[in-house]
């Protein structure tokens, strides 16, 4: 074979081995040989937020090789793994704050989303299944909270689980759905296990990978300008600047897992995952607090009839999940959009409020 | 980059390191080295704590120093023996006529657990009938290949002890 001819043929070796058997490379030149819009600014966000969830596949299967989900043995078998076992502390530390950065940056990447009004059309559905994302992923945050089985983890998910029973007509269904039985017990640790570790990661993966698809195929908004919709006559506009998705998207993607990558490890080495004493259903200690994204409902909940304090952050939520459906404006520049914007700041400054005040002892 | 100037201003041409045969290393190739470098690093970097976190601690499946009540001397006369825990791992105690006598229940064959058997006044594995002497844990007859390992054992009053670490 001459050296032109090989050019010609592909890639030698084992990668020229696979491609003569299954002819992938026009599969993945479809996938990677892309344009998006040379102004699209994505800051990374949503790439960042899949790359911490990468993160957690791979930290929490580790940490599931040592965890015992049995009241008796959990709480030593974490202790096991942050004190006994070679760089567990490390594993268990990252998978902490991946856990935390990971719905940090996916909120941030649903409101670069919505202040560059993406989720317009054609991108509706897109941004109903990242609502299913967010969904799942404050799932993972209550269930993989109970696990260390420490007075914080039991106490938070009596009161989580208590706030979940107060949802009006289904709440005493709900509650005890969730527990396993009337409290929190070693039925309610294994179901919580169970979910954390299987049912979640599975949904999350299936809707994860629609979510890629639906990108793929509609491609990067180009926030200066809306998608023209079919049977609509607009003035003729000159086409959008396109730049390659690979290697220029990707690489400066890469970058900035990097630089997260290092930032996870510099958190979980100055502040690794700590455990308080062991859960003791008979003794609630003071000043009991979720973590810092349930703050703004715990301190609601302080202020309101419980009913209310269930009921609107579930309406909150399901206005976020549907927006594409309620917002019918189709500007997309951000200054001609006030009333959106305007509702998301108040929005954004309450809950900010809510959580300071509510993360104060 | 570097170049290799021409000094003379006669008309030898440049010079670009990386030109193939100017001898050097190429541009094209040291940025491919740094790449490789950086890959193979930052894999390393992932895999060192993965590999780490996967090997078993030693103190895993071991037992604490200490000591560990292993029976007592009205429930085990002279002639008889029994397996019993010691942490998490058996131990057969036997009362022979030298004295309280122990070892590690773990057969040198297999890995099967010895049981006493009092009429044969032997030290037998069920698996493949080894046997070994109660007095000194030595194999009398079958396959294992090496006497049971003896444990350290102390009588105080009526009670037996097994002290480990």
């Amino acid at each position: 074979m001459t050296a032109g001819a090989k050019s010609e043929e592909g890639p030698g070796g084992v990668l020229g081995w696979v491609e003569n058997r299954l002819h992938l490379a026009p599969f993945i030149g479809a996938l990677l040989h892309v344009r998006i819009p040379a102004n699209a600014k994505t800051f990374y966000l949503g790439g960042i937020t899949l790359f911490l969830f990468g993160i957690q596949v791979v930290t929490g299967t580790l940490l599931a090789l040592y965890y015992s989900p049995t009241p008796e043995a959990a709480y030593e078998s974490v202790l096991s793994i942050t004190s006994d076992v070679q760089f567990g502390w490390l594993i268990r530390s990252v998978h902490h704050w991946a856990a935390n950065l990971m719905l940090l940056f996916l909120v941030l990447h649903l409101l670069r989303i919505f202040v560059q009004a993406a989720y317009k059309y054609p991108r509706e559905i897109t941004w109903i299944v990242g609502g299913g994302l967010l969904l799942i992923t404050i799932g993972f945050g209550f269930t993989g909270y109970l696990l260390p089985w420490d007075q914080r983890a039991y106490w938070a998910t009596v009161v989580g689980t208590e706030i979940a029973g107060d949802v009006p007509v289904i709440g005493s269904s709900l509650l005890l759905l969730l527990r396993g039985g009337a409290e929190v017990s070693e039925a309610t640790l294994a179901r919580f296990f169970g979910i954390h570790v299987l049912v979640l990661p599975l949904l999350l993966g299936g809707l994860v990978a629609l979510h890629l698809l639906f990108v793929h195929q509609q491609g990067l908004a180009n926030p200066s300008r809306a998608e023209a919709r079919p049977g609509r006559v607009t003035a003729p506009q000159p086409p959008d600047k396109l730049k390659p998705f690979f290697p220029d998207y990707i690489l400066d993607e890469v970058i900035a897992w990097y630089a997260v990558l290092a930032g996870l490890v510099i958190l979980a080495s100055l502040f690794p995952a700590g455990l308080e004493p062991k859960a003791d259903p008979l003794v609630t200690p003071e000043h009991i607090k979720p973590e810092w994204y349930f703050l703004a409902v715990y301190q609601l909940l302080k202020l309101v009839p419980e009913t209310v304090g269930v009921v609107a952050p579930v309406a909150l939520v399901m206005i976020i999940v549907l927006l594409p459906l309620l917002d019918r404006n189709e500007e997309i520049r951000p200054r001609r959009r006030p009333i959106a914007l305007g509702l998301a700041l108040v929005l954004l400054v309450a809950m900010a409020v809510l959580t300071y005040f509510g993360g104060r002892v | 980059m570097a170049r290799i100037e021409d000094s003379g201003g006669t008309a030898t041409p440049q010079l670009q390191v990386g030109t193939p045969g100017a001898g050097g290393l190429g541009r094209r190739r040291f940025v491919r080295y740094l790449l490789g470098f950086s890959i193979v690093s930052s894999l390393a970097m992932i895999v060192t704590p993965i590999v780490g976190f996967l090997i078993p601690t030693r103190t895993a499946s071991g037992t604490e120093g200490g000591r560990v009540l292993a029976g007592t001397l009205d429930a085990l006369p002279v002639g008889s023996g029994a397996v019993v825990a010691v942490g998490a791992k058996p131990a057969v105690v036997v009362n022979t006529t030298a004295g309280i006598k122990a070892y590690s229940a773990i057969c040198t064959h297999l890995g099967c657990i010895v049981a006493w058997d009092g009429p044969a006044n032997t030290i037998v594995c069920p698996c493949h009938d080894g046997r070994f002497n109660p007095t000194t844990g030595a194999v009398v007859s079958g396959p294992p290949p090496a006497p049971l390992t003896p444990l350290t054992t102390a009588v105080e009053g009526n009670d037996i002890y097994i002290v480990t670490g």
